[in-house]
């Protein structure tokens, strides 16, 4: 090596070394004064690619986070549960388990989360650099379905394909009559790989990718994935690009909720309420192809800013929509909200206590609807939302009422954003700096946004090569299917339905 | 129920009249071919470089460069006309893009050839078709095939109709990479499904596996598991798609009616 060579430096976050035996100790005590699990992952650390646990630990207080490294014993795979301590890490230490093959000690409730008998035996993908499945391997054991015994008890088996337009997932229902004792959700038939992908493709192009993750997502998840990125190679995008996302991250919620809510009315069997929502939620989609050239916002947010500016003409004729669809909204909702009929099937339907959604670290409206007040765009003071008057709607009734409630609010509350960011438009502005060819070597960079379903995290490590090494995602759904299954107990069967509407999940999310 | 129904009246009838129109000016559609020679010939090969899709092929030719665009694979992400010096990629806002062949889908600047000016008359469902939506991980694609069935683009005037099972289906249409644990799923949906029946893949993820090519997850598209007999491009699909892919297989006149405009 050339003594007068410049080596590329370190960037991002400084992992903190946690040693397996005091894991539980200091994660306990950090969530008892009010910070949160980011997420709980693993990855090969150098050299000899030992495995360490990875724990993002989130303080909302200050703004601040920590990423610690757990290194494992080579000889051992596995590690004792912290979800006697923490159930928030139940889902995290399953899917831990599928993807590197190691075994959280003592978990309550321990099944695979992801990969299923589709998959072989003894395959875990992201254990190794290049995974390679084998072949005529025996299936993975099938996922246990938890019974439920007693006289008249029977089990209703839906999925993975359904009756709607939406995505795959095995609902296992046990029921007393026409009520649900239980409910089993398995997931991961969308699985495709993503997270090791992301570390195979060139990483200019990898945004791409990351908006694939939750393709109803892709304004979020491109803006986490640019956030990740821009902290790896310490580069700050123009403040006129941070206005841009934000409204493009607005006009994704928008659409998204009005969506939803006519999805609501589509599952009360209130099809008037579908259609004036379904009409009104193409109008905000407008929005979005007029701002990105795509309705569904693709390939606009980018490491470095975005895209493209928007012309003044352009930013006029968006603010005379965004005024119209929030006057049309105002038009539509009582026709939904003041509703008897659809206030009855609404009310009390799906509750989820307060204390258990805490517990369970659910998060986004459906964790504001559970009296959960934790909303990325606050808690992280970002960009351009800090200079805003701003306030997160919450509820404490938990029901799909609550969920519905919460979204009218955010639909109104991203409204005014929409038109406050489009206000801070104005002529010739940069929205996009120039980005290195290379990222840092041995660092880690992480994305945190507030999507429409909630806290949104990419936590991207390199090696020593700047080549990224591991990609981790943790979608808002992860944290909040265990909400959902805990609103269906004691439900009608005919009212879940409704009750998977207004939590509205992300199935492809979850999968990766 | 007043107040509802006074909602309803006021809010007039929002169906599109125009058929297929054109995408506004400002939405970024699919890139398209003009017969002009590429820059391959000087060493360009800037559109291949900024495709992540791995979509196109550049070659120098005795006449010029050529150019070849899957649009199976294209995300529609706007690199390849942003970067061409030449002027041979272009936007193409027409919505009038699906195909009944893979390889139609290849766009190619040498010999345009022309799209049959008529339908073989051989399609059972002429007069209405009924569709099971499967859904592998692409949820953006599912939306879009959701809103082509909203008042605006109001797939059932066609008399398109999205079904509950398989078992009342004429049609499957499938989103998304089509990845391991869907493989089963999907082979059984099409089984339960009587004859004839068909299968329209739907935005780039169902046609070739999309960005998801080459994964683990074995993610190859629709037509590794079942025969496919309509492709529509995009990435996701806009509804104006689906509707022409879903057109397409019933046949009906509208499918074919402005072809030209695209393959000038």
């Amino acid at each position: 090596m050339n003594s007068g060579e410049i080596l590329p430096q370190p960037a991002g976050i400084e992992p903190v070394l946690v040693p397996l035996d005091s894991l539980q100790e200091r994660l306990t005590m950090l969530l008892r004064q009010g910070s949160r699990l980011g997420l709980l992952t693993a990855r090969r650390i150098p050299p000899g690619d030992d495995l360490a646990l990875v724990t993002l630990v989130l303080h909302p207080a200050n703004a601040g986070m920590h990423v610690w490294e757990t290194p494992l014993h080579s000889a051992k795979s596995a590690f004792p549960s912290l979800t006697p301590h923490v159930p928030q890490a139940h889902w995290f230490e399953r899917a831990v388990s599928d993807f590197f093959g190691i075994l959280p000690e003592g978990h309550p409730r321990f099944k695979s989360v992801i990969l299923h008998e589709a998959w072989p035996e003894g395959f875990y993908p992201l254990r190794d650099a290049h995974p390679v499945v084998p072949e005529n391997a025996p299936a993975r054991r099938s996922s246990k379905f938890l019974t439920v015994q007693g006289e008249g008890v029977y089990e209703i088996a839906v999925g993975p394909i359904h009756a709607g337009i939406i995505e795959p997932g095995h609902f296992r229902f046990s029921c007393l009559g026409e009520v649900i004792q239980n409910l089993e959700i398995r997931l991961g038939y969308q699985h495709r790989g993503i997270e090791q992908q992301l570390t195979e493709v060139p990483w200019q192009h990898a945004r791409f990718l990351a908006e694939a993750i939750s393709s109803d997502s892709s304004a979020a998840n491109a803006w986490a994935h640019a956030m990740a990125v821009e902290q790896l190679l310490a580069i700050t995008p123009p403040a006129a690009a941070q206005n841009l996302r934000a409204l493009s991250l607005e006009i994704e919620r928008t659409a998204s909720h009005i969506g939803d809510l006519g999805g609501i009315c589509s599952d009360i069997g209130f099809t008037a309420g579908a259609a004036l929502f379904g009409c009104l939620r193409g109008r905000a989609l407008g929005l979005g192809e007029q701002l990105t050239g795509a309705r569904l916002q693709t390939a606009y947010i980018l490491p470095g800013g975005v895209a493209h500016a928007i012309s003044l003409q352009a930013r006029d004729q968006m603010a005379a929509s965004v005024r119209s669809i929030a006057k049309e909204f105002e038009r539509i909702v009582p026709i939904l909200m003041e509703n008897p009929g659809a206030l009855e099937r609404m009310e009390g339907v799906g509750k989820v206590r307060p204390s258990l959604a805490r517990d369970f670290g659910m998060v986004g409206p459906a964790g504001r609807a559970s009296g959960v007040d934790y909303d990325v765009r606050n808690a992280f003071l970002q960009e351009p939302y800090a200079w805003l008057p701003w306030e997160a709607a919450v509820e404490e009734e938990g029901d799909v009422l609550a969920r519905v409630r919460i979204r009218v609010q955010e639909t109104r509350a991203s409204l005014q954003l929409a038109d406050a960011f489009l206000k801070r438009v104005s002529n010739e502005e940069t929205v996009r700096v120039p980005v290195p060819d290379k990222l840092p070597p041995r660092s880690i960079g992480a994305g945190i946004i507030e999507a429409w379903r909630g806290e949104l995290i990419h936590l991207v490590f390199t090696d020593e090569n700047g080549s990224i090494s591991r990609y981790a995602v943790k979608d808002p759904s992860f944290n909040n299917w265990t909400g959902l299954a805990i609103a269906a107990r004691g439900q009608l069967v005919a009212d879940f339905p409704l009750c998977n509407k207004s939590f509205s999940l992300s199935y492809s999310g979850n999968d990766l | 129920m007043l107040q509802t129904l006074i909602q309803l009246l006021s809010a007039g009838n929002a169906t599109q009249r125009a058929m297929f129109p054109a995408l506004p000016a400002y939405s970024r559609g699919l890139p398209g071919l003009t017969d002009t020679a590429c820059a391959a010939n000087q060493g360009c090969s800037a559109c291949v470089q900024a495709c992540p899709a791995e979509a196109i092929q550049v070659s120098p030719g005795p006449a010029g460069g050529q150019v070849s665009i899957d649009l199976g694979r294209c995300i529609a992400c706007n690199g390849c006309p942003a970067v061409c010096p030449a002027g041979t990629i272009v936007e193409d806002r027409s919505t009038r893009v699906a195909v009944r062949r893979r390889e139609e889908l290849i766009l190619t600047n040498k010999a345009v050839t022309q799209r049959p000016a008529q339908l073989p008359h051989t399609s059972p469902f002429r007069r209405s078709i009924h569709l099971r939506e499967v859904s592998t991980g692409d949820s953006a694609s599912d939306l879009e095939i959701a809103a082509s069935n909203n008042p605006v683009f109001d797939a059932s005037r066609f008399g398109i109709h999205f079904v509950a099972s398989p078992r009342f289906a004429d049609a499957l249409i499938v989103t998304g990479p089509v990845a391991r644990a869907m493989h089963e799923p999907l082979r059984r949906c099409y089984e339960a499904m009587a004859d004839p029946r068909l299968v329209i893949a739907a935005g780039a993820s169902a046609i070739s596996g999309g960005l998801h090519r080459g994964s683990y997850a074995e993610a190859k598209g629709v037509n590794a598991i079942l025969p496919t007999a309509i492709y529509v491009p995009g990435h996701p699909p806009h509804p104006w798609y689906v509707l022409h892919g879903i057109l397409l297989a019933m046949e009906h006149p509208l499918a074919i009616e402005a072809a030209p405009a695209r393959l000038r």
